[in-house]
């Protein structure tokens, strides 16, 4: 379990134009690579936060330099405020789940578009306690960076989820033998 | 009697368990699948509404350290 939790130079809000900051009002620029910009990334990021005051967000901020720096191969979109409030009025079940990270991935929409599987979403949103929201990040960040060549995208994920499912009530159940019998 | 008293009560108190750790294991992963879900045809809609606004150059990709 992760205890310590790596900070960017300074917290940061999310950037608050139209439809995503400018480059030179960030003072960021594009990914590049030889000069082009990275256009044969296996993963697009996206990044939908409405601005809930809430721990994941936090988390999320004081993060983001090193998910930026472990996903250099992958670009990140950041929508701003009011574009991922737009996106929550229209998809309102989802209001409350973000921020949210959606990973688009690009081998899978090149083959059969978007009918089928394209990627995965975490709703960080959904973790309420700054530790969950950090292990949720670094789980997201370790499965992209050892997930990248994959081949089978979406069985990786769902064998994922059912293994930490499995961890998880173990654990669960462990801790109530522990109890149980005092440990 | 005590013999075969002690058998039923070993045996529900073990269908008790598997059926609390098939629960929990039920529970663990719905909650999983809430916080990550797969992209597939219901978010059909949202996916290229993203990928046009990339298209169109209206998102561009941070680069950059920190959200500022």
């Amino acid at each position: 379990m992760a205890r310590a939790t790596p900070k960017s130079p300074k917290p940061a809000a999310l950037p608050e134009s139209s439809v995503t900051q400018p480059l030179a009002q960030t003072g960021l620029v594009p990914i590049e690579k030889n000069g082009e910009p990275s256009a044969a990334s296996r993963f697009r990021i996206f990044i939908v936060d409405s601005g809930w005051n809430s721990a994941a967000r936090r988390v999320l901020h004081e993060n983001f330099a090193l998910i930026r720096d472990l996903q250099k191969e992958d670009p990140i979109y950041v929508l701003s405020r009011e574009r991922s409030i737009e996106f929550m009025r229209r998809h309102g079940s989802r209001i409350g789940r973000d921020p949210i990270i959606a990973v688009h991935d690009m081998q899978a929409l090149e083959k059969s578009g978007t009918a089928g599987f394209h990627g995965f979403r975490l709703s960080l949103g959904l973790l309420h306690t700054p530790e969950q929201a950090l292990l949720g990040l670094q789980a997201f960040a370790r499965f992209l960076v050892t997930h990248r060549n994959s081949a089978d995208l979406e069985a990786d994920i769902r064998a994922g989820l059912r293994r930490e499912g499995l961890t998880g009530a173990i654990e669960i159940v462990m801790q109530h033998e522990a109890r149980e019998i005092g440990v | 009697m005590l013999d075969r008293f002690g058998e039923v009560v070993s045996l529900v108190l073990g269908v008790l368990a598997i059926g609390y750790l098939v629960y929990e294991i039920d529970r663990r992963q719905r909650k999983l699948h809430d916080i990550w879900d797969v992209l597939d045809g219901e978010d059909a809609v949202l996916t290229a509404a993203l990928e046009d606004m990339v298209e169109r150059g209206e998102l561009q990709p941070f680069a950059g350290a920190a959200l500022a």
